[in-house]
């Protein structure tokens, strides 16, 4: 199979199976049709009643999960909505850290995403989630991650949360298998250019694209740009090497002033896309991330009134000499090379076509790889700045900012 | 499970459905799992259970037609869903675009590998976004060949065209896909995509 091709095979999205119901009804209509009582057309309870079961956009920035209503089930982790809406307290100031190996990074955070569901009708409200990432220091251990569903919010303009809101409750608790292709630790991170020009240069061969103008390189760019900081923890040479490169793309904008989910004021850098502010938030002086916040530009594009927050998080680094303990953490299978589903069901005629047997065998690895590669990575000759300069200092939270309620501009 | 029916092939199973209609469900029994999860991947899971049904509707109404010298009915049936498939373009058109919209919030990064298990009812933004770039036929045949596994063959009897003009097809949008595409990796390897 051809390269562009295989690219689609391995990158299918997974199916969810045939539910049973839907099934024997099918096969009972077509079995009326063959007795010559046909003509029924099938049922269409499905779509138009309960969209929540389209495709949904539910993303978080690092590490996605979608919750669902089957948690509650597992080990009494779970709560009612109403006992996780809790909101993270506090967060510090975040000083230097100076991981060492062995230990593990750990990066709190409150996120707020927007949660869009497509099917013939389209359905959205913000979800929130609590996380924890635990991130070995040098990628010698797998880490851990924890995310606890928050209370959502509808979408700005409107009042009403569709029924898939429920999706996010409760708390899971998953294994992040470390291994090459997987790691983003501290030590892997050093190894980073330091450079500007040099990450710059990077990050745009890496996001190359054709003449495709409208699918935005420089916005894959900053894109890739929040995706290093994002739950990760750079040593400082490389943190003012991608923020000073960051700077250099087109249509990036620098605002002084923005808060994150905790209410703490820093330095964005943003750039608009798809009618959105997306703005990543740094403290000034020292480039530490501290969360990310999208506003609404352009409502017709958004979908939302202008000025409206789809995206708002904030995060907080420390280190810890262990992981918590977490028997019913889900497992990762990333490292291995074998997870690929199945092309074809048991039950189902076998495929004996060569496209199968090339997409069974290339189909083990669909991501992309992530891990700065040794080719071109220039190991930080003076090594990752290490000594807390400053400790935490305590910052009053202020509340997350509401979100504006105007008519959402009626649609077709 | 495996009855006396399963091991007719589907050209005598639709056969015998001429003179014993119900017998087609033994058709039904065989691929309704695997053309549920074609219309699933490019419709979503909800229209994906209409669009199931419907297909083998209108391959029961059809199956006086179907060419008997053909022992696989797949590339047949797959050749109806892409024609029910087709009358939900508005649907997909939306569900594709707002997975190429993702990128904004999402990131194509690093711990995505944790989300496939449990998100990867997805496309990746940047397949999505290269998908909105294609004809309807060439999506219809480059999603036959990539998702649903058909051969060359196998795709131009789907489609009812001849071979060299699926071969022609592939190559245009191969190009337009390469051109859309670009590199893959995000920071990862100086490789534009790994082979």
């Amino acid at each position: 199979m051809d390269d562009e091709i295989r690219m689609f095979a391995e990158g299918r999205p997974s199916a969810p199976p045939y539910p049973s119901e839907a099934r024997e009804r099918a096969r009972a209509e077509l079995l009326r049709e063959a007795a010559g009582r046909g003509r029924f057309r099938l049922p269409r309870v499905g779509w138009q009643a309960a969209a929540a079961f389209g495709v949904t956009v539910a993303l978080v920035g690092g590490v996605a999960f979608t919750l669902s209503g089957t948690l509650s089930g597992r080990g009494g982790e779970s709560g009612p909505a109403t006992r996780v809406a809790s909101v993270v307290s506090t967060f510090d100031t975040p000083g230097e850290l100076a991981p060492k190996p062995g230990q593990f990074v750990l990066v709190e955070s409150e996120t707020m995403f927007t949660s869009e569901t497509v099917g013939e009708t389209v359905s959205r409200h913000l979800y929130r989630t609590k996380r924890k990432l635990w991130r070995s220091a040098d990628g010698s251990a797998d880490g851990l991650l924890m995310i606890e569903g928050l209370a959502p919010k509808p979408w700005p303009g409107t009042t009403e949360l569709p029924a898939d809101a429920k999706n996010w409750q409760g708390t899971r608790w998953s294994v992040l298998a470390s291994c090459r292709q997987t790691r983003m630790d501290y030590a892997i991170l050093g190894e980073l250019p330091t450079e500007p020009a040099a990450i710059r240069e990077r990050l745009y061969a890496q996001n190359q694209v054709g003449e495709g103008k409208d699918l935005e390189v420089d916005g894959q760019v900053f894109r890739a740009v929040g995706d290093l900081f994002r739950e990760t923890y750079l040593p400082k040479a490389q943190r003012d090497a991608i923020f000073e490169a960051a700077l250099t793309i087109p249509g990036v904008q620098r605002a002084d002033g923005v808060a994150d989910a905790a209410g703490r004021q820093g330095m964005a850098l943003g750039r608009v896309s798809h009618g959105r502010l997306d703005q990543f938030i740094f403290v000034p002086d020292t480039h530490i991330y501290l969360g990310e916040r999208t506003t609404v530009v352009d409502a017709a594009e958004a979908e939302a009134p202008v000025g409206s927050v789809l995206a708002l998080t904030a995060e907080s680094a420390s280190v810890v000499d262990r992981l918590p303990d977490a028997p019913d953490a889900d497992r990762d299978d990333s490292c291995t090379p074998q997870s690929a589903e199945p092309t074809a069901t048991s039950t189902s005629a076998p495929i004996p076509t060569e496209a199968v047997t090339e997409a069974a065998t290339e189909a083990t690895t669909g991501a992309p790889d992530p891990v700065p590669t040794k080719t071109g990575a220039v190991p930080a000759e003076t090594g990752p700045v290490a000594t807390p300069t400053k400790a935490p200092e305590k910052i009053k939270p202020t509340p997350i900012p509401t979100i504006t309620k105007t008519p959402i501009p009626s649609q077709g | 499970m495996v009855g006396v029916q399963e091991r007719l092939d589907d050209s005598t199973l639709i056969a015998q459905s001429l003179s014993e209609p119900e017998s087609f469900a033994a058709l039904f029994d065989r691929h309704a799992d695997e053309i549920h999860r074609y219309a699933a991947r490019r419709l979503g899971a909800e229209l994906a259970e209409d669009v199931t049904g419907e297909v083998f509707l209108v391959a029961f109404r059809g199956r006086a037609r179907y060419d008997r010298a053909r022992p696989d009915a797949r590339p047949w049936l797959y050749g109806i869903a892409t024609k029910v498939v087709a009358q939900h373009r508005r649907a997909e058109r939306r569900r594709t675009k707002a997975m190429a919209r993702v990128s904004p919030e999402r990131p194509v990064g690093f711990d995505e590998r944790s989300a496939d298990r449990v998100s990867a009812e997805l496309l990746q933004p940047r397949l999505a976004m290269a998908l909105t770039k294609l004809s309807a036929a060439e999506r219809d045949l480059l999603l036959l060949v990539a998702w649903a596994d058909l051969t060359y063959e196998d795709a131009a009897l789907a489609l009812g065209v001849p071979v060299g003009t699926v071969r022609s097809r592939l190559h245009r949008l191969r190009a337009k896909v390469r051109r859309a595409l670009g590199g893959i990796d995000p920071f990862a390897s100086e490789e534009p995509a790994r082979g």
